[in-house]
């Protein structure tokens, strides 16, 4: 299986000691160490107000890990780890890579435009047609009343 | 000589009368389309970059020459030209801003969910997603802003009902 990117988020219950969310990650690294990942970037957004209430709490401490694997299954076993977790009450993983993909295929597409046509204004614009133009016809049409 | 400016006159009269009245039923077509993003939101895409099109004179073009009742400013099915609402109202006829996809100006390709500061000007104030008559976005850029939306929505960035 060809390499994958993945964004996982997961929130945390907002009375979480920071020692235990420091913890958490850090089984969460080794997990995917094991199975063959590798750890891009890891962020603590900290404690935020969500947009809705989840298992009662308005507020959640966030966390994001983008990875990157070739396995499937170590989403899974991420998620189950998440799953089983007391203090996490949301968390989701989201499978970036082809839009990453889509976003390199369209800048370089716009690259090549670029150098192709350097600084040509094409803006041309068909100015026949007044506001005033139509009145003219409806006046014709009066006299002739 | 007299007699014709008479008759002049009195053809004005009944010819302006309905003209008058012809755009009227037209107001409340793009009054309550207007309405939603007004609704304590930042301002939409479309007041900022619509005004410099005011004055082009062929904005006006495709609506003039239309039949009254034959297309309706809500659905029109003119030229593209024209824009889609947020309806101006000329001397005669009606024609209309054009918006722009404020995305394709900004040369976006890809809209970040775990932004939720961006996307909020995108959903009405019950959290619907607004639709692109209405913000202009064009159809490949509503796709990846309703995904990224759905995306945040899951996530507790973005609330799905009402912000409560």
């Amino acid at each position: 299986m060809e390499e994958r990117l993945y964004d996982l988020i997961f929130i945390l219950r907002p009375a979480t000691p920071e020692e235990e969310i420091d913890k958490m990650i850090a089984t969460l690294e080794h997990t995917v160490a094991e199975r063959g990942g590798k750890v891009e970037k890891k962020e603590k957004w900290g404690s935020r107000k969500m947009a809705y209430r989840v298992k009662r709490h308005r507020e959640g401490y966030y966390v994001l890990m983008v990875l990157r694997s070739t396995q499937g299954d170590m989403v899974h076993e991420l998620e189950r780890r998440l799953k089983v977790n007391d203090a996490v009450i949301k968390y989701l993983t989201v499978r970036l890579d082809e839009d990453i993909k889509r976003q390199k295929r369209l800048q370089q597409r716009r690259e090549r435009k670029a150098a192709r046509r350097p600084r040509g204004g094409a803006r041309g614009g068909g100015g026949h047609g007044h506001p005033a133009g139509g009145e003219q016809p409806a006046a014709a049409v009066q006299q002739q009343q | 000589m007299a007699d014709d400016t008479q008759k002049d006159s009195q053809s004005h009269a009944p010819h302006a009368a309905p003209e008058a009245a012809e755009p009227r039923p037209h107001e409340p077509q793009h009054a309550p389309q207007a309405a939603p993003p007004a609704e304590g939101k930042p301002p939409e895409p479309r007041p900022a970059d619509a005004r410099p099109h005011e004055p082009r004179p062929h904005e006006s073009r495709p609506h003039e020459g239309r039949p009254r009742g034959e297309a309706r400013p809500g659905e029109s099915r003119g030229p593209r030209e024209g824009g889609r609402e947020g309806g101006k109202r000329g001397r005669r006829g009606f024609y209309r801003k054009k918006k722009v996809c404020r995305f394709c100006v900004d040369r976006v390709d890809f809209i970040d969910y775990k932004k939720p500061e961006q996307l909020m000007t995108f959903i009405q104030e019950r959290g619907k997603i607004v639709p692109r008559r209405i913000t202009g976005t064009c159809s490949r850029h509503q796709r990846w802003l309703a995904e990224a939306i759905k995306r945040a929505r899951n996530i507790a960035l973005m609330p799905f009902g009402g912000a409560r």
